[in-house]
């Protein structure tokens, strides 16, 4: 942890202690976070305390339970050496895979048609999300072994690591989550260096699966139905379609000021299905206006950029594939999340990381920024 | 190019994440800024409902601004029937309502409260009426026991009260709910101050018989709005908006609930005393039905409009159940929802000499002094058929005014004998009104008929078998004379005819509204008086004094001396009050006769013209005639006097 170069620097960073990383945190990143995460808080709070006169904190406690926690696996996974959890990637994956066999099995519970819950006590956990980080720590570590040296046999080993948690996820089913994999391991891939003609191949097959899911039996109807409302507004014989209809006027309804908080009557009256959770951005829409939801977009903009940021100027290639697995995993869940909600996205249960209600989304949007600080912190060699 | 450098693809990256949040703010520009117009609008649309809140409906008063229609305010318990239907066991929540119902005085079945959360007629988001007309004490244990009565409300609203009771039932009608087919045709009425129109909707209160149904757009007010947000199950849960209702206009009609109370407890009480009774001939007076109309001839005015059987337009307030409505419309086989007085159809018999008299003199043919022997029977055609008096009375030789008051069907038979070939007493009678509805503003009103010869070969080739005979025969035209059996008329039609006699030849459209008042206003007020209904003149006939004394002469002498109507008048005063009228017995195959009398008074000045038309009554002075009588009484501030139970009348 002494590392050499530190000490060519510190003639012009005198004021910093090189030996505490902890002062180079990422004020701009953490800021990002921080604002979200209590927007996330209020806004869920706006979505779900009811149309009153008596309103309901339930969710609200809960909350801001989950953003401590958050907050305190976040201080531990920025604290810990990300060389550290580079070893111990193979263990995360490994608890992640046996928590996900277990969570089908029946020591799991069920819910919204899906069997991808562990009750602890009145908390629902929720394992699948952990595999995004599980499978970011096990990715980095086998691409920065393989230091771009990839063929075939190691493009297998790679696909089939990944295949183990998507697979076991489809079981549940929980198709949104296979998909952020999917774009995580995607994006890991590319910064990996597979050669380009792998990445071609793999789009393309992926594509012809997608294709092929979807006139198959192994896609369900009602994902059928979410995957293509947005492509056909007008059929009303489609469910998803209500659905978009409804969380396209709620923010529309936020017009450029929005209503003000626990004003947007869509939200406070819950016309949105789903609205504190996949539709929490219809909520943010509606109360803060075009405004505040750009407030909202810029600053996840911004935490892209500073994590794509760190993605450069990492120290070694472990840390930049943990970045741009953190990367990818914001960037694609607020593109699909928003997107869905605007309509221009099919419909896939992707919560907004930091801002949906959900305990274990929260915490590992929260642990996956502290890795990305960690690896900010800890540029130096 | 398989192998990238690392750079460019981090920048790849970059450029992605640049892309993907440009697209995310142009569509959320797009949403909230360019397409918000038609959005919001959808938005609002889809968390607020607005419930229309009935208006008071407009008073109905009478010609002396006595109040007939109020409206008073009522308890009626609603069933929500979202929440009903998440009731489990739905058997034992009607039954505990209807158990708490009778318990605190209003006794109701179980069934009757299944069935009216069962009807259909409301929109789902409305809750169903289930009781009305409940007491305080249920409404106090409804809202202490409201968890055991989920989705159970107590609201006043507004029902149509009648001070009168049943009187005038017949000419105010009553209200009843929207029929969808009326939702969709109905046109509103406009507010006539603020120009608002009085729309409907499925809850809506309509005028369904009556006044009430034809000044529906005066009566009816503007709906209040009242605007609520509903969550996204529809479920109230708030108020975000108000508009009060307004009420309706006051509609003033000619109406003298006096008199016309008189009029109807006359004719209930004479058919009373006649029904079982045998009339001359022998043949039992059923007296099931009857009618009593009083005119202005000045302008038209309906001074009281009486029919039996009738109803009570209370019971139409909270709405009517199906099996009192068909109850109500067969009454001993005759309906009580029916106005005889505007859609009775009867053969107006001997009080139609006035059109034959009318015609006669007017075409030439007679004078008031041409006499004709009357020996009692008439014949005509070959070989000869007689026609007779009643009774075979034989009169000897009079003149037209001695024929009326003695009622000679001879002298009238000859003069129909000496029209045949003529439409001389079609065209009179199509003058004085017959034939014709007569354009009361009053729904339901029938025309009556007076055939021609034309008419009657007509109806024979259209339905050869209902009218097996189309020729005209002399005999048709001579009973013609005498208003049998080629000719119905009604009421209304035969009262207006003795008013036009009475004011001189105006024809005029029988009016029961006198004029439309700004609601809860005084025709006194400054801008009380919104409308007046003017009076309409739908023809004149030429009577100069040639036609119009002899018959005069005649009419009056109806009700004093030798008078058919003489007996139904004794001991009315009638000096200054001189009473000129006709008597009418018409005969029914199988059945009493139909008894008529029409008149007009004072006869120097009329300013009343009553008719009266009893069914299986007799002759047409023992019932019809004091009938009349006690309603001229009244008219003419004499002493009222009862019934009588004399029923011998001998002459018509």
């Amino acid at each position: 942890m002494i590392p050499s170069s530190i000490s060519r620097r510190s003639s012009r960073m005198s004021r910093r202690d090189p030996t505490s990383p902890l002062r180079h945190l990422d004020p701009v990143l953490l800021a990002c976070t921080a604002v979200l995460a209590v927007i996330g808080v209020v806004t869920v709070y706006s979505a779900t305390r009811g149309p009153g006169p008596e309103f309901s904190n339930t969710y609200l406690y809960k909350e801001v339970l989950f953003v401590l926690i958050g907050a305190v696996v976040m201080f531990i996974f920025t604290a810990v050496d990300y060389q550290k959890l580079h070893d111990w990637a193979w263990v995360f994956y490994g608890v992640t895979t046996v928590l996900l066999v277990l969570v089908v099995s029946p020591l799991g519970s069920r819910s919204n048609g899906a069997q991808a819950w562990f009750a602890v006590g009145p908390f629902q956990m929720q394992p699948a999300e952990f595999a995004k980080i599980s499978l970011i720590g096990v990715l980095a570590f086998m691409l920065s072994e393989f230091r771009g040296d990839i063929d075939v046999r190691r493009t297998a080993a790679l696909l089939g690591i990944s295949a183990i948690p998507m697979a076991l996820i489809m079981l549940q089913p929980d198709l949104g989550l296979v998909l952020i994999l999917t774009v995580i391991m995607m994006a890991m891939l590319l910064i990996g260096g597979i050669p380009t003609r792998y990445i071609v191949v793999l789009t393309l097959a992926g594509v012809v699966g997608v294709v092929g899911a979807l006139n198959s039996p192994v896609i369900k109807q009602y994902q059928q139905d979410r995957l293509t409302a947005f492509a056909n507004p007008d059929d009303r014989s489609n469910p998803a379609v209500y659905n978009i209809e409804q969380s396209k006027l709620a923010i529309a309804n936020g017009q450029l000021t929005g209503q003000g908080l626990f004003e947007g009557s869509q939200t406070r009256l819950g016309t949105v299905p789903e609205q504190q959770t996949d539709f929490i951005f219809t909520a943010v829409a509606e109360q803060f206006g075009f405004v505040g939801a750009g407030i909202v977009l810029l600053l996840y903009a911004t935490m892209c950029h500073r994590i794509l940021r760190i993605a450069r100027i990492a120290k070694d290639q472990f840390g930049t594939l943990v970045c741009v697995g953190v990367l990818a995993m914001f960037l694609f869940s607020v593109f699909e999340n928003v997107g869905m909600a605007m309509g221009i996205m099919p419909v896939t249960g992707i919560p907004l990381l930091l801002l949906s209600a959900g305990g274990s989304s929260t915490v590992t949007a929260l642990a996956a920024i502290g890795l990305v600080l960690n690896v900010h912190m800890r540029r130096f060699r | 190019m398989d192998t990238a450098s690392p750079h460019t693809r981090m920048s790849v990256l970059g450029v992605l994440v640049v892309a993907c949040f440009v697209a995310l703010f142009a569509r959320l520009w797009y949403l909230q800024v360019m397409e918000s117009p038609e959005l919001v609008p959808r938005a609002s649309a889809q968390s607020q409902r607005t419930l229309a809140i009935e208006a008071p409906r407009g008073r109905i008063l009478d010609a002396k601004g006595r109040v007939l229609v109020d409206n008073r305010t009522s308890l009626v318990v609603s069933v929500d029937r979202n929440i009903f239907a998440k009731i489990n066991d739905k058997d034992a929540f009607a039954s505990d309502l209807a158990e708490v119902f009778t318990k605190f005085g209003t006794p109701t079945k179980t069934s009757s409260v299944q069935r009216r959360i069962a009807a259909s007629q409301y929109d789902q988001l409305h809750p169903v009426p289930v009781a009305s007309d409940v007491s305080p004490e249920v409404m106090v244990f409804l809202s202490e026991h409201s968890e055991e009565f989920p989705g159970v409300s107590v609201n006043r609203e507004t029902m149509r009260v009648y001070p009168y009771g049943m009187a005038a039932a017949n000419v105010l009608g009553y209200v009843g709910r929207i029929s969808p087919e009326a939702l969709k045709t109905l046109e509103a009425g406009i507010d006539p101050d603020t120009g608002v129109a009085k729309e409907y909707n499925s809850d809506s209160f309509i005028g369904l018989a009556g006044i009430e149904a034809t000044y529906e757009k005066d009566l009816r007010g503007v709906p209040g709005v009242e605007t609520i947000e509903v969550d996204s199950k529809n479920r109230p849960v708030g108020r975000v908006g108000y508009q009060a209702p307004r009420p309706g206009s006051d509609v003033h009609l000619h109406i003298d609930i006096e008199v016309q109370k008189r009029a109807e407890q006359a004719l209930v009480d004479k058919l009373d005393v006649l029904r079982g009774t045998p009339q001359r001939d022998g043949v039992i007076r059923k007296a099931p039905a009857g009618s009593v109309v009083a005119l202005s001839p000045t302008d038209g005015g309906v001074i009281a409009l009486a029919t039996y059987p009738t109803f009570d337009p209370g019971e139409f307030s909270g709405g009517i159940s199906q099996e009192r409505y068909n109850e109500l419309l067969d009454q001993n086989g005759v309906s009580a929802l029916v106005d005889r007085s505007i859609s009775g159809q009867y053969a107006p018999g001997s009080t139609f000499k006035l059109v034959t008299a009318t015609a006669a003199i007017s075409r030439g043919l007679i004078n008031g002094n041409t006499y004709y022997n009357d020996q009692g029977v008439y014949e005509v055609g070959d070989p000869p058929r007689p026609f007779s008096n009643a009774g075979g009375v034989k009169n000897g030789g009079i003149a037209l005014p001695q024929a009326l008051i003695v009622s000679s069907d001879v002298y009238f038979y000859w003069l129909g004998d000496r029209m045949d070939g003529t439409t001389f007493i079609q065209d009179s009678a199509e003058a004085y009104g017959f034939d014709q509805r007569t354009g009361i503003d009053l729904p339901n009103e029938s025309a009556g008929y007076v055939w021609t010869a034309a008419e009657k070969k007509a109806l024979h080739q259209k339905y050869p078998n209902a009218y097996p005979d189309g020729e005209w025969f002399t005999g048709d035209n001579v009973q013609l004379a005498v208003g049998q059996y080629v000719i119905t008329a009604t009421p209304i039609q035969i009262a207006r005819a003795y008013a036009t006699l009475a004011n001189g030849g105006t024809v005029y459209e029988p009016h029961v509204a006198w004029r439309v008042l700004r609601a809860g206003s005084l025709p006194t007020d400054a801008g009380g008086i919104l409308r007046t209904i003017e009076p309409v003149v739908t023809g004149t006939i030429d009577l100069p004094p040639a036609v119009r004394d002899p018959i005069l002469a005649g009419f009056s002498g109806v009700t004093t001396g030798l008078g058919t109507a003489t007996s139904a008048f004794i001991g009315f005063d009638q000096t200054n009050f001189r009473i000129a009228g006709k008597t009418g017995t018409a005969q029914v195959d199988g059945k009493a006769d139909t008894s008529l009398f029409a008149s007009f008074a004072p006869v120097d000045n009329p300013r009343y013209a009553v008719a009266a038309v009893m069914e299986e009554s007799g002759f047409g002075a023992e019932a019809s005639g004091e009938v009349v009588r006690h309603v001229y009484e009244i008219l003419a501030d004499r002493p009222l006097t009862a019934v009588s139970s004399a029923t011998q009348g001998t002459r018509d």
